[in-house]
């Protein structure tokens, strides 16, 4: 029985590699067919954002990469509802449709399903 | 099972600790590192929030990010040193350090 | 106990050595450490190039005499080292780079090896940011 991992992502886009590289952990381990979830919470919950363009930036395209998380076998996807509203997100308008939406009171509980959690 | 919380940001300049108090279980720990000691301030902000909830959590500091800070430890929040970190460490399921 | 520690920042930051104490500390208490895995700015902590004055304490050194004296598996991330411009002599030779900067016993690698380490680890903890 593999331990599972969950990958809680806090960073902003392109407020430098940290969003891209939690994600790298998630589709490296996705790869290797471990049982992996993904949360955005705080400032990670940008990386939802409609209609971004990375390319102004000369920055990747992370939502390329979010669309692969299922192709990856990573469809534990999970974004904090507080988070989503404190930023003014509209929940039924992100850029990920696969997403489960969690409560704050509901986010411990999950954080407790997993072996292991990398908070970056 | 308990997961231990490990910050080390200061909570004047950053919401780690906020968003750690609100997702913390009811049986993890929290251990303070670094400049998150800086909660542990009397009169601060911090530190009032973290007094409110002292009955229902079990917080730690490292004893020496609160000596070179010349920082007390409440009688609330229990001083270690990196054995007991270790020890620590294991007595919970896991650890979430807040990177 | 079987511990996989993997540090996020570089040795300047105070969790570089906070991660290295708790390293020492875990051995001392007869626990395993199955490797020991630098990701994001953590490979700086293993840089071969830094130069710490006479009087402050010198971390990449002392990361490089924990790993050898307890014979660590010690891995850098190759993806994130590249990005940051953390070279061994093989991967300067491919990239026609001039300076290499990260030596035995750090070894060059992939994410997969972050995994396997947790796997095998009854412990996965993390060190980084200040």
């Amino acid at each position: 029985m593999p331990k599972s991992l969950l990958i809680i992502s806090r960073q902003a886009p392109w407020s430098g590699p940290g969003a891209r590289e939690a994600l790298d952990i998630v589709l490296a381990g996705g790869a290797f067919d471990l049982p992996i979830g993904l949360l955005f919470l705080d400032d990670g919950v940008w990386q939802l954002a409609p209609r971004q363009h990375a390319a102004t930036l000369q920055q990747k395209d992370l939502s390329a990469n979010l669309q692969a998380l299922s192709l990856f076998g990573v469809d534990q996807v999970f974004a904090c509802s507080f988070s989503i509203a404190e930023r003014g997100l509209d929940p039924q308008d992100l850029s990920l449709d696969e997403l489960q939406l969690l409560e704050t009171a509901q986010l411990s509980a999950l954080i407790d399903r997993y072996d292991q959690v990398i908070t970056l | 099972m308990s997961t231990l919380h490990l910050l080390s940001h200061s909570p004047f300049t950053d919401t780690r600790l906020d968003s750690c108090l609100r997702l913390l279980g009811s049986r993890d720990a929290l251990l303070l590192c670094g400049d998150a000691v800086y909660a542990l301030q009397p009169g601060s902000a911090p530190f009032a929030s973290l007094q409110g909830r002292a009955e229902a959590l079990q917080l730690f500091a490292l004893a020496e990010d609160l000596q070179a800070r010349g920082l007390a430890a409440p009688a609330w929040v229990t001083a270690i040193d990196y054995p007991a970190f270790v020890e620590l460490s294991i007595q919970h399921a896991k650890v979430n350090s807040w990177l | 106990m079987k511990f996989a520690i993997a540090l996020f920042c570089a040795a300047h930051e105070p969790s570089s050595r906070r991660a290295l104490l708790f390293a020492q500390a875990a051995l001392a208490g007869g626990h395993e450490i199955v490797r020991l895995f630098f990701y994001q700015d953590g490979v700086y902590s293993a840089s071969t190039n830094i130069v710490t004055p006479q009087d402050e304490q010198d971390l990449p050194r002392q990361w490089r005499e924990l790993v050898t004296t307890h014979q660590l598996d010690a891995v850098v991330c190759i993806a994130a080292a590249l990005r940051r411009g953390v070279l061994n002599a093989e991967e300067a030779q491919r990239y026609q780079r001039s300076a290499v900067n990260l030596e035995a016993p750090w070894e060059l690698s992939g994410l997969g090896q972050l995994h396997d380490a947790a796997q095998a680890a009854d412990r996965l903890i993390c060190f980084g940011g200040p």
